[in-house]
């Protein structure tokens, strides 16, 4: 046997447990989902239950439906607002941790921490703090009062329930990219900073003309990261808002916070139509995929190499 | 390389025969499996310990499931199960509508000896398929201490001008008392389980003959009676007018139950499975349930029902020991005991001489004792229904974003919309 013909063969030996495991567990599934989007499957016992092929019916009555629409909008809005927000704090607090701060480690931790907690649990959380929480503070405090006022719960009212979503987001979220944004900022060589002050920039001027261009690499993954995980968001909006409160949309009550995932799962399990849930989520997925790619493009260009 | 092969073969030989001693293993009684899937959390712990009892008697290991939370969670997991072809050999379903969903696996129980013991059994096209797992009942939970101290006797409640009068008065009283609101609702989205489920219930099945239909009838027909939507739309709001807009509008079960059992709400709008939770927040008061008065008319009589049934999967390989585990469940007295002291529930069956502690739970036992009793007819609407159409509607009421007059117009187009 030929050197190059061993060594081909124990990469694929190396290779086989991913490969299998992908196949089995990522591909197939894909496809055997995109399959049963055409059919009127519904995994279960129903007495008339023959599995047949309906085309593109799934796929017409999820967009017939306002309620799948106002998700898409409202999802496409969340994730504008909780990128900013998330990368905004993430990238100030990496600013924080690594200037001369005291106890900047025990910081990095702090920031880190919210991360590891499950998103059904910190919704839970989260809801107390809206509920009860924030009206305590407005009767404490004065200037607050207003906050005690049922009409004036964060999570009563359909756009500040969006905002208590993105506030969760990038509380949970914010100290994970954060990690990233040290890496990236660490990364830059100490050479350029001293250069440029000597020359007497300024410590903006250095972060506009150093930091920022030398972490454009970390902002090609960041946005990514973060764009993926709002467009995902499912845990923190089931516990937290469970879709409410309700609003009209085309002329029919529907849930005002419901974003896409949980649109998607409330078809499948709710309506009992998982079919239909299932055209939805590939729908999902194409958007998710063009966006993202247009993203990464975007984002690749504003990188430099040293 | 060679000597790689040689070692991977044999490694691959070993495993094969380890494999084949154990499938080969001697076997002495062999336990039986039994696998039981419910929808009650609450009493999975003492559920556990009645099947580990049970089944070290029988030498059959059971494993319970209890997967639960609103909104008939456990439906995701049974249909991942079924898709994976692991279904339970027992497992609970809600009514007619799920039933339609499982129909293909529920086995026909019509000849089993548990049936002649109960009047509230799953039956469609008169044969038996589902044993009930209790009874429950719900209306409205009062603070019987509280009315007294008011001066209203919670006999009077039974319509909609004697609950108006006695909401009047009691938020007149709101500082003698010590109550933020006189009754404790919930109406978000989370808690639309007490709103388009349970609420609904009210527009379908008060004042009417137990199993009366008509209503439903007519409603899923899209054919709208406006009087007696009307008279409920009443109802609905003097609920909503008079609840804590907090809790009303944001707060879960917990805020709901317990700003009754703190004493901060008179009435309560919920059923006897609150009784744990009221015991657990150390309320003293005494309790009891009234009537709901959804209408003008005097309606004397509380929601009761069986919540929920046992099936048994018809596909099951242990199809004689789960009849077996639902025989000894209903006909022994360590069934009996399980069912009603350790797991706090109404039996539906005959023959039972225990009584469950909760006070409420002894208020629906009356209540059935005296045949005061209306049906539970919302399950004759889909989840789909009841939680993506009605729901969004009570909620938007409850938040004040539209009027009476939007509530019943929503209302009547979701009928007629909902026509088959």
């Amino acid at each position: 046997m030929s050197m190059k013909r061993e060594n081909s063969l124990v990469f694929w030996l190396f290779l086989a447990p991913v490969l299998v495991a992908f196949t089995v567990v990522i591909v197939i599934p894909f496809f055997l989902g995109v399959a049963y989007s055409f059919t009127n499957w519904t995994s279960s016992a129903k007495a008339d239950n023959a599995l047949q092929f309906v085309g593109l019916q799934n796929y017409l009555s999820s967009f017939k439906d306002p309620a799948f629409a106002h998700s898409f909008g409202i999802t496409i809005f969340y994730t504008v607002l909780n990128m900013v927000f998330i990368n905004l704090v993430a990238f100030s607090l990496a600013l924080l941790v690594t200037s001369k701060v005291r106890l900047r480690k025990i910081y990095r931790v702090g920031f880190f921490v919210p991360n590891l907690i499950g998103g059904l649990i910190l919704g839970y959380i989260w809801q107390f703090l809206f509920n009860n929480a924030v009206p305590a503070l407005g009767r404490l405090v004065p200037l607050f009062s207003f906050l005690t006022q049922a009409e004036n719960l964060i999570l009563a009212k359909n756009t500040s329930a969006i905002m208590a979503l993105v506030i969760v987001g990038t509380w949970q979220y914010a100290g994970y990219i954060m990690m990233i944004y040290i890496a990236a900022i660490e990364n830059v060589p100490v050479e350029l900073h001293e250069a440029a002050m000597i020359d007497g920039a300024s410590p903006l001027q250095r972060l506009k003309a150093i930091t920022l261009p030398m972490a454009a690499q970390a902002f090609t993954v960041t946005m990514f990261l973060t764009l993926v995980q709002s467009f995902k968001q499912f845990d923190v909006n089931v516990s937290l808002t469970s879709g409410g409160p309700s609003t009209m949309f085309q002329g029919k009550p529907i849930l005002g916070t419901e974003l896409l995932a949980l649109n998607i799962y409330n078809t499948a399990f709710l309506s009992n139509k998982l079919a239909e849930g299932q055209a939805r989520a590939v729908v999902f997925f194409l958007v998710l995929a063009i966006i993202s790619l247009i993203q990464v493009s975007i984002n690749k260009k504003k990188e430099l190499e040293l | 390389m060679k000597r790689f092969l040689v070692v991977l073969m044999v490694a691959l030989m070993v495993t094969a025969f380890f494999a084949m001693g154990c499938a080969k293993t001697p076997e002495a009684a062999k336990p039986g499996t039994l696998t039981l899937m419910q929808n009650k959390p609450e009493i999975d712990g003492v559920l556990k310990a009645y099947a580990a009892a049970w089944g070290a008697k029988n030498n059959v290991n059971v494993t319970i499931k209890s997967i639960g939370g609103t909104a008939g969670a456990m439906g995701p997991q049974l249909k991942a199960d079924y898709a994976a072809g692991d279904m339970p050999d027992i497992f609970t379903f809600d009514g007619l509508e799920s039933y339609k969903e499982w129909e293909g696996v529920v086995l026909d129980v019509s000849g089993e000896p548990w049936t002649s013991k109960t009047a509230v059994a799953f039956k469609y096209n008169g044969k038996t398929f589902g044993a009930p797992v209790a009874v429950e009942g719900w209306g409205m939970a009062y603070n019987a201490d509280m009315l007294a101290k008011a001066g209203i006797d919670p006999a009077t409640l039974t319509n909609y001008d004697a609950y108006k009068a006695a909401f009047e008065k009691l938020n007149g009283m709101k500082k003698e008392l010590g109550i933020n609101s006189v009754v404790s609702m919930a109406a978000s989205v989370e808690m639309g389980w007490v709103t388009a489920h349970h609420n609904f219930n009210s527009l379908l099945a008060n004042g009417l003959p137990y199993g009366d239909l008509s209503v439903v009838n007519d409603l899923l027909a899209g054919t709208v009676d406006a009087k007696r939507l009307s008279e409920y739309a009443d109802w609905v709001e003097l609920l909503f007018k008079y609840a804590d807009k907090g809790v009303l509008t944001t707060g879960n079960y917990d805020s709901q139950v317990g700003a009754f059992a703190t004493g901060k709400a008179v009435f309560l709008h919920q059923g006897n499975w609150t009784d744990p939770n009221i015991k657990g927040a150390n309320a003293s008061f005494k309790m009891a349930f009234a009537p709901h008065g959804s209408m003008k008319q005097a309606t004397d009589g509380i929601f009761v029902a069986a919540p929920s049934f046992y099936a048994i999967n018809k596909d099951s390989k242990n199809l004689d020991t789960a009849k077996k585990f639902l025989n000894d469940l209903i006909s022994t007295p360590e069934g009996h005991s399980y069912m009603v002291k350790d797991a706090g529930m109404i039996p539906a069956y005959s023959g039972i001489a225990l009584q469950p502690d909760g006070q409420l739970s002894q208020s629906v036992q009356a209540w059935s004792a005296a045949g005061k009793v209306y049906s539970w007819s919302q399950y004759y609407f889909t989840g789909d229904f009841r939680d993506k159409t009605l729901n969004p509607i009570y909620n938007q009421f409850a938040n004040g974003q539209i009027s009476k007059a939007q509530f019943v117009d929503l209302m009547t187009k979701a009928f007629i919309a909902n026509k088959k």
